[in-house]
This record gives C-alpha cells, structure tokens and sequence, in this order.
C-alpha cells in the first residue's frame, strides 16, 4: 500500500519515467505474446519460432535495465533520514523498490495482452479489430498458462533485478575510508579493518559526513578491448567460411551465419565493458592541463561518475554501433523489414538512451549538495551549464568516432 | 528611504522573513561597521542563519531593506547578487560544504578561479592560507581523508582566499568539538583582524560570542537586549505533578 500511496503523490517527471518504463514492458510484453501467435500458427517451424524467442531477449534485457534505472532514481525508494529513523531502512526499501517496479511493468504487461488480445480479434468494436488474426494465430485460443508466463516473465526480471541492485550492502559504505585514516596504507587498512571507534552507518550519513571515498577507478578497458576485438576475429573469421544459413533475424530472409552474429555481439559486449573506463578517461584528459575552473569541476565530476554513467553509455554505443552495422548488413533487404523488428529495435534503443538519461539524472541528484554549495559561494548558473556541456561534449568527441570506427569494422566482414 | 550611516559597511532595517508562512523574523534592524567582529548570538531557532542569508543577499526579506556600502541589496536582481556573493562576501557553512572531487588546495583555490584569476597565482594565494591555518600538509588530499576539522579550516580557507569585504560565518564550530573549536575560531579571528575583514559571526556558544566585539541577540525573531529564558526545573516538576495520576 505504501508503494502506491508514494506512487500517487510523485511528481511528473517521476511518473513520465514510470510510464515509459510500462510502455518498454508492453512493447517486450506484445513481442513475447507474437512469438507465441507464431509458434501456435506455424507447429512445424519450431527452430523459427525459436529464433524469435530469442531475439525476444535483446528487448527483454533492455527493459530489465531500463526498469532497473528508473527503481534506482525513483525518490520514493531513496534512503531518507526520516524513514530511516522510523525503522523504513534499505531493506524495507529494497521491498518497496520491488514493488513498485513490478507494478509499472505489469500495467504494461497487461497493455500488451489488451493489444494482442484486440488485434486477434478477440475483442469488439475498436479499429483494427481482428487485423493480424492470422499472424497471431486468431482461430486458436490463446493457452492460459504460456500467455501468463510470458507475460509475468518482464515484471519478475525487472523487479529481482531492482531488488537486487538496490539490496542493502555493508561493503559499500565499509569501504569507505573514514575519517580514522591518516591517508598512509597502514592508517587506511587499520580504519578499514576494525577501528574500535569506526561508525558504519547502513545509510547514507547525516549531512556533516557525506564525504565517501571515492569508488576504485574503473579497470574494464583491458577486458573491453580484448573481447571486442575477439569479436571483430570471430566475426571476419565466420564470414571467411561463407554465407551459412543461420539465426536470421525475423523478418529477413538473409541470415549471418552464427559466428558472424556471436562476433557481433561480443564486440557490443566489449564496448560495453569498456564504457565507464573510457569515461574516466574522457574526465582525466578534460582536467588534464592547467584547468581552469570549468575544465577542472567537468572533468572530476566525470571522473567520479565515470561508474554510473559510463555502463550505459557503453551500452548505448554498443547499441549505436550495431544499429550501423546491421544497417550495413541488411541494407538491400530494407523493404523487407517486418513492423516487429522496428518495434524491437525501437525498444532497444529507447531503453538504452532512456537508461543512459536516467543515470543522468540519478548523478545530478545526488550532486545536489555540492552544486547548492558551488552556487552559494556565488557560482554563477552559467558555469556549471557550461562544464555539464563540456562533460557532454567530451564524451561525445572520445565516445563519437570510437563507436563509428568500432561499427565500420564490425560492418566490414558481413558486406563482403 | 532613509540613508545608511557611513561608517557602517552593512545596514538592515526592519527585515521581515516568513519561510511559507512560519515567521523567522519579525522586524530585526542592525548595523555592521567597518572591520569590526558582530556576533549574533541566540538559541536555535531564533533566525540568526535566515538574518545571515539576508545580509549576504542569499534570501530576499520580504519587507524591510538591506544596504551594502551604501548599495541597496533587497532591490538586486538574482545575478548582480550572485556576483556581490562572488566578489565581496565570504560565507562559511555550519558544516563544511566542500566539493568532494576536488582536493584541498583546490577547493580553497575555487572561488579565485571563478573570478578568473590565473591557476598558479590562485594555487599560491590557496596554499599560503591553508598554511596559516595549520593544513599545509593536507593540500593535496581530498575531502574524504581530512578529518572534520580539518575540512572545516579548509572550508574558512576557502572563505578567506579571496579577500572578501564581509566574511558571514553561520555557527562555524558546530560539529567540532571543544578543543578544535577554540582553535578554528582563534585562526578565524585572528586572520579577519590581520587583514581587516568585517566578520558577521551566528553563534549560540556564550565562549564563542566572547571573541567578538560587540554581540547582538536574537530571540524568536526578534533583537533582544538579553536572553533570558525562565527557568526549565520549575515548568518541567509542574508539568510532571499535573500528569501524575497519583498525586
């Protein structure tokens, strides 16, 4: 009950993210239940039928992550002092988290049960009644235990995630270096260890204490670039061998073979892996030298934030660089391109600049302190707009030709 | 519109503060005059940080007049307070508010910056106060490895680095404890009167008021001769006998 109650009085920007995080599990939701259609429509193409479940998952993981940004910035699961004083500590909020994730994304769920539902023709009295009948296999009845599933499947993904992401952690503040550390190794590890008088407080702290350690630098480059480029060799290596029939995707008739796909995927996954270290890197040359005070704040706020921003940048590079890729794969098939396709892809790339926005915002908020601080000692509005500009840009110029160099390989091997 | 005097650096009169609807102030007036150390004292909640946002033109009064050098401060616009904030005041925090990525010298340099002095000369400037002020040591460490303390002198450092006219300090020994507070409030001092900063200093400390030169005192709003509140046993035993079911 508290969940909805805290829903209702939220503010609209926190509503707009609710409801986009229920439109991206409706339109995961819909995908699901056409996969279904088609398997109850064609009973002796099952590998098909497999492959589109499949596909279905790419959908699948961006909403989950979607949803899971969106839990993380949502203010009624934020730790407060008050409620922490009451006893509504991260563990309850956790629940709270849960619940009100669960909630956006069933509301989504049964919107795209609705659709299909109506699309089949099941339902009277609307346009388009009954137009994909055939698609969805409309002279079958739908089976009850397989739509549940597949419909509870986003809802649960999204909610264990949040729950997961949000769970309470004692390593996260214990590896704060606090104020007993006299900065020397043998201070920190003392104060790290078991200082007698070394408060550890599961959340975050009155407002006199908000200083944590910085988190470890991110060190995902290294692992980044070698699965990208084990991907970029799978994938010349697979195209080498020949035009295979393999997992196309729906709605196109000409398949990669699965090693051009599986090297694909590993170079977004390298990308990915490589975000947040490229972001670090991004802020380390912006304040590099002789910065004044723009460079100097843009670049360490992008250094501090180079974990939280950096993931979902990488992802949605990965995601940028397939979407040329692919582009350059299936570019003389481009009529063929099925209205599902475009509806998963769109849902993949909402979800991915969506996340990325979202984390955005998470960062902003719990900056908050510092940027009334900076504009109380008179800082003027237009300095700190221009280094979130400068943050913008930097990225853009280190992240911007390495996703487009990284997508013209990865295009290479699969026009030939 | 009545002039200010001329010896007084800051002059208020009759402000009134309501924060949506509960009063803050009712009708305080008070003059600052050049270099001296004013301590406004009272207990909590008695409006000294919402007096101290009003001079230092963080807060519009909704009625009443605050005049800086003879320039009205009530009738500016957002930004030409922004840039008296930048230029002429320095503000210290109860507890110090530093910007945690950068490290100590830098944030002590960051008001020079923003006033577009060069890097070397505001690193120079940054390190010779933070010398002063017994931190010369943790320069180069960031916020989170300084103990509270420590973050304090830094964050007076960053008030004092630019050589603001006026230097508002809202209950700066709050969080610390005794003996740090003698000692932050003896560089305070001590570094306003060498170099002829006017301090405005909210306090609740009768110690702490004692270094100032003159004391003004705040009760519930008002200015106040002295603050004498009546006594707590008596009220607390009859409230007590009241309740009690068996007396």
């Amino acid at each position: 009950m508290l969940a909805l109650r805290l829903a209702r009085g939220a503010r609209p920007a926190v509503q707009l993210r609710r409801f986009l995080v229920a439109a991206a599990s409706a339109g995961t939701g819909f995908l699901l239940l056409c996969t279904l259609g088609f398997a109850m429509g064609h009973p002796h193409e099952s590998s098909g039928a497999v492959t589109r479940l499949a596909w279905c998952l790419a959908p699948l993981a961006a909403t989950v992550q979607f949803a899971v940004a969106v839990a993380r910035t949502d203010p009624a699961t934020r730790p407060r002092p008050g409620l922490f004083a009451i006893g509504l500590g991260p563990a309850r909020l956790m629940l709270l988290a849960a619940i009100s994730t669960a909630v956006s994304c069933t509301l989504g769920s049964l919107i795209a049960l609705l659709c299909v539902l109506h699309l089949r023709g099941d339902l009277n009295g609307l346009p388009f009644d009954g137009e994909a009948s055939e698609l969805l296999a409309g002279n079958q009845p739908l089976p009850l235990a397989a739509t549940i599933t597949l419909l509870a499947l986003v809802p649960i993904a999204a909610s264990v995630a949040s729950a997961l992401s949000l769970r309470p952690r004692g390593g996260r503040q214990s590896g704060a270096r606090t104020t007993f550390g006299t900065g020397t190794q043998a201070g920190a590890t003392e104060a790290g260890g078991s200082a007698p008088g070394d408060a550890r407080p599961d959340a975050p702290g009155p407002p006199e204490h908000p200083y944590l350690a910085p988190g470890p630098t991110p060190t995902g480059l290294p692992w980044g670039v070698a699965v990208l480029t084990a991907g970029l060799a799978v994938e010349t290596y697979a195209s080498r061998s020949g035009p295979a029939s393999g997992p196309a995707l729906p709605g196109f008739h000409a398949g990669g073979s699965a090693g051009v796909l599986i090297g694909w995927a590993l170079t977004t996954l390298g990308l990915a892996m490589a975000g947040p270290a490229l972001t670090h890197l991004s802020g380390r040359l912006l304040q590099a030298v002789r910065p004044g005070a723009v460079r100097l704040l843009a670049g360490r706020i992008l250094m501090e934030e180079a974990g939280r921003i950096g993931r979902p940048l990488g992802v949605v590079c990965a995601v940028a660089s397939g979407a040329y890729a692919m582009a350059a794969l299936y570019a003389d098939a481009r009529p063929e391109i099925g209205p599902l396709t475009v509806l998963g892809l769109l849902i993949v790339a909402g979800c991915a600049v969506g996340t990325l926005l979202t984390a955005a915002v998470e960062a902003r908020q719990d900056r908050a302190d510092t940027t009334a601080a900076l504009l109380g000692l008179g800082t003027p509005a237009t300095l700190l707009r221009g280094a979130a500009a400068l943050r913008a840009g930097a990225l853009l110029a280190v992240l911007g030709p390495l996703t487009w160099a990284i997508a013209g390989l990865a295009a290479v091997p699969l026009t030939d | 519109m009545v002039a200010p005097p001329d010896n007084d650096v800051l002059w208020a009169r009759a402000l009134h503060v309501k924060h949506n609807g509960s009063p803050a102030l009712s009708g305080v007036s008070l003059g600052v005059r050049v270099g001296e150390i004013l301590a406004v004292g009272g207990p909590r909640g008695s409006g000294k940080t919402t007096l101290l946002r009003c001079l230092s033109g963080q807060l519009l009064p909704q009625q009443g007049e605050v005049w800086f050098n003879s320039t009205p401060v009530h009738t500016m616009g957002p930004h030409a307070r922004e840039r008296l904030r930048r230029d002429r005041f320095g503000w210290i925090d109860p507890a110090p508010v530093l910007v945690p990525e950068l490290n100590a010298w830098e944030n002590a340099a960051l008001p020079l910056m923003l006033r577009g002095v060069r890097r070397r000369q505001a690193r120079t400037t940054a390190l010779e106060w933070l010398e002063r002020l017994d931190i010369g040591g943790c320069a180069r460490r960031r916020p989170y490895a300084l103990l509270q303390a420590e973050r304090q002198r830094v964050a007076i450092a960053r008030a004092l680095v630019p050589a603001p006219t006026v230097l508002f300090a809202d209950e700066p020994t709050a969080p610390l404890h005794r003996v740090d507070r003698a000692n932050v409030l003896r560089t305070l001092t001590t570094a306003a009167r060498s170099h002829g900063i006017t301090v405005v200093l909210a306090t609740h400390d009768a110690d702490t008021a004692a270094l100032a030169d003159r004391r003004v005192s705040l009760l519930d709003g008002r200015r106040v001769n002295t603050v004498n509140l009546p006594p707590a046993a008596e009220t607390e035993s009859e409230g007590r006998a009241a309740c009690s079911l068996s007396a």
